[in-house]
């Protein structure tokens, strides 16, 4: 299989409704819910009150679902088995499914166009059932799919996603989203990628090279060389640039490229040491941080006219900053108050508040693309952790805690938190998610130590 | 002068007696039949009247009550139930019980009719008689009582017919004198229940069996909240709010699609719709409903409001 190219665009279809045969049982349905509609309007009997019973208390746990190889021939078959293992690794690494072992499987799906068996998904539990099959529509390559709610013996919903066949990962990410939503409520986050520093070598003589994946670790590809050292990457609203700090001739200077061309150019003409960018959420401007002296101040460059607008201006550190979603606030840290601790100021300058006030000290805030969390690296009795507060400082909550986790970004959807963990010693760090409610941690798989990570918007 | 007077007087007495022994005979066989049972009165709530159980007024109070019921069917109200406790003090007329074993709900009932031939009804329902000794008296006495059942049950159910047209001003027809003078008590129509029982207790003939009761409720609830695995920590909690109307068979299964009542548009409403859905078909059946209880929970509504648990 070839590898993505990225760039081909996913056309979305609907995917017109099973066939529902006309049984017995739907006629009695219909006839039943007509005599219902009559009944209602002539009632035969005193109106009685209906019993009325409040469920206010569920039992959250992971979904059982079942995602059975897709329906294909020839040389689609590798598709139709990869198709729903990626779905399946997706939806389990959110921590809020449990796709089902296949063997267990009872019906074998040859018609996607039918009714499954529901009984014989009921029997293994499962609570949906994802079926698939690989179409070929005069030479061009699809997927369709269809979401089945198995324990009511209902039809959710089903697309049709046309594509080039070497993005059938993101095809199979995309399918996986869908469900997802469908199922979650929430929009999904497969269908996106991270950006981090990759680092190999011996400790004192790091080599740190910008790299790129999806975010099940797939698909890795390079984006600088190694030859100059990177930092805290970020991606733009859009997906198609990256903002980041380089260190050229050992001085950090913010920089832009394109995913795509590869092309690079500097951030504003700054004189001296500019760090810690971050892309406005309409992608037009980049904050970032500008050391002066021995103070740092916060400063917008904005990309098209280059114009430069100071954002502080006090006697501190004021560094890592970040937009609100809404583009309205800032957040960002800064040691004005004697030590680190998370500020918040209007995005066109002004007083700034803080919001921090627990023990200890606060560092790299991040703004929820949902808006209604800041996660942030908490530093207190020589422990780096990670934990999330509401943008009014209220509800701080501890994700994960160790010797170092820092770094936090959020998936698009806010629902998960990555960030990068150094156990010290001679090893070097990894990249962690762990889910916003601190359950579900789990390590990304990466070829070597990576560090700063950024998670993308989704793509589609 | 003195005599006329007398005569006056003879005659008007006369008249009198004749109207008051009229009066006396007439009322005397044909009493009213509002109210002729002295009941110990208690004040009750209209809550407290409507719950009652479905009963005899003359019966005993039971500690775990049930409604009456002859045979398996869709329960319907009986005009008498008092006859039930009548009828019951008589060993010897049995009532006929259609014990089937399993209930078949969707079995199509005719309605019974007031106004149906009652000889049919009089030998649908044969008496069985106490074993005897003397099969040959016996046998006699069988006859006589199925006529007497057939004459009784023809003149009485005449007489009923008419005395619920006018209930209130009951009519004296001297050709029913007979069948007035009968103090058996009529022939019934088989009432319908959920459970087979013959043993009436305290209650109103209109009542309405009794409420669900609280554990019925809690351990339904109980099994929805084990079950219902709502969407957690989207962004707009409210959104998760569903009422969902739900009618079940007396299988305790869900009788037809789950009516959702309320709407919304929103994937996070419509995550929310599947999972209480896919919670009231993975409860079912609900085994821990009474089916002497099935009028009240053959429909019910249940709202699943997440807000409370993704709070904090």
């Amino acid at each position: 299989m070839k590898r993505d190219t990225g760039r081909n665009p996913m056309i979305e279809r609907p995917l017109p409704p099973p066939q529902t045969p006309l049984t017995r049982r739907t006629l009695l349905q219909g006839t039943a819910a007509l005599g219902f509609g009559l009944g209602a309007g002539f009632p035969l009997r005193p109106a009685s009150a209906t019993v009325q019973i409040d469920i206010t208390q569920g039992n959250i746990k992971p979904l059982p679902i079942a995602i059975p190889t897709f329906i294909g021939s020839g040389s689609d078959i590798e598709y139709a088995r990869n198709i729903p293992q990626v779905i399946a690794d997706d939806l389990r690494s959110s921590g809020l499914f449990i796709p089902i072992d296949p063997a267990a499987y009872i019906e074998k799906i040859s018609d996607l166009d039918a009714i499954p068996r529901f009984a014989d998904w009921r029997a293994i539990n499962a609570a949906a059932l994802v079926a698939g099959r690989i179409t070929r529509d005069r030479g061009s390559f699809g997927v369709d799919f269809r979401l089945w709610n198995v324990p009511a013996s209902g039809y959710i919903d089903g697309r049709r996603y046309l594509g080039a066949p070497e993005n059938w990962r993101r095809i199979a990410h995309i399918v996986a989203d869908f469900v997802y939503e469908k199922l979650t409520g929430e929009k999904g986050y497969f269908d996106s990628r991270i950006a981090f520093v990759e680092e190999t070598g011996p400790k004192e003589r790091r080599i740190k090279r910008l790299a790129i994946m999806d975010q099940d670790g797939a698909n890795l590809h390079y984006l600088t060389r190694g030859d100059e050292s990177v930092l805290t990457p970020r991606f733009s609203p859009s997906g198609r640039e990256i903002v980041y700090t380089s260190f050229v001739q050992q001085q950090p200077r913010v920089m832009i490229m394109n995913i795509e061309t590869r092309q690079r150019e500097a951030v504003g003409n700054f004189p001296g040491t500019t760090f810690a960018p971050r892309f406005s959420p309409d992608g037009n401007r980049v904050i970032m941080s500008w050391q002066q002296g021995a103070n740092t101040h916060i400063f917008v460059v904005d990309l098209r006219s280059k114009a430069i607008t100071q954002l502080t201006n006090t006697p501190a550190i004021d560094t890592a900053p970040c937009y609100s979603p809404d583009g309205t606030q800032i957040c960002f840290e800064s040691d004005r108050g004697g030590s680190q601790q998370i500020y918040v100021m209007p995005a066109n300058g002004g007083p700034a508040q803080r919001i921090s006030f627990g023990e200890g000290r606060y560092a790299t805030p991040v703004w929820s693309p949902r808006g209604d969390a800041i996660a942030f690296t908490k530093i207190q009795g020589g422990k780096f952790s990670i934990g999330i507060m509401r943008p009014d400082g209220s509800g701080e909550r501890i994700l994960t805690e160790g010797f170092h986790n820092e770094g936090p970004t959020f998936s698009p959807n806010g629902r998960v938190v990555m960030f990068f963990r150094d156990p010290g010693g001679n090893s070097g760090p990894s990249l962690y998610t762990v889910d916003f409610t601190g359950r579900n941690e789990r390590r990304v798989q990466t070829p070597a130590y990576a560090s700063d990570p950024a998670w993308s918007p989704l793509r589609s | 002068m003195k005599l006329k007077i007398r005569s006056e007087f003879v005659i008007s007495a006369a008249a009198h007696a004749a109207l008051l022994i009229w009066c006396a005979l007439t009322f005397s066989i044909a009493p009213l039949t509002a109210s002729t049972d002295s009941l110990p009165v208690d004040i009750i709530s209209d809550k407290q009247f409507n719950d009652l159980m479905a009963g005899a007024r003359s019966a005993p109070k039971a500690e775990t009550a049930k409604p009456p019921a002859d045979r398996i069917d869709e329960p319907k109200p009986t005009q008498s139930l008092d006859a039930i406790a009548a009828v019951a003090d008589k060993p010897e007329v049995k009532p006929i019980p259609k014990q089937t074993a399993e209930a078949k709900p969707s079995e199509p009932k005719p309605e019974p009719k007031p106004e149906a031939k009652p000889e049919k009804a009089a030998a649908k329902s044969e008496p069985k008689p106490e074993p005897q000794p003397d099969p040959i008296a016996e046998a006699i006495k069988k006859d006589i009582r199925k006529q007497e059942a057939r004459r009784a049950a023809e003149a009485k159910a005449k007489a009923k017919a008419e005395a619920e047209a006018a209930k209130k001003q009951p009519a004296f027809d001297p050709d029913k004198i007979a069948a007035l003078l009968d103090k058996r008590k009529p022939q019934r129509q088989p009432v319908a229940g959920e459970q087979i029982n013959q043993e009436p207790a305290l209650g109103a003939p209109t009542g309405r069996a009794a409420t669900l009761s609280i554990t019925e409720i809690e351990a339904l609830r109980q099994r929805l909240m084990q079950l219902w695995n709502p969407p957690a920590g989207v962004a707009n909690p409210q959104d998760l709010l569903v009422k969902v109307r739900i009618r079940l068979g007396r299988d305790r299964k869900l009788a037809g699609q789950p009516q959702v009542l309320n709407s919304g548009s929103s994937s996070a409403f419509e995550a929310a719709r599947q999972s209480a859905i896919r919670a009231l078909y993975e409860g079912q059946p609900y085994d821990m409903l009474r089916p002497e209880n099935y009028e009240l929970w053959k429909e019910m509504d249940i709202t699943f409001d997440p807000r409370d648990m993704m709070r904090g």
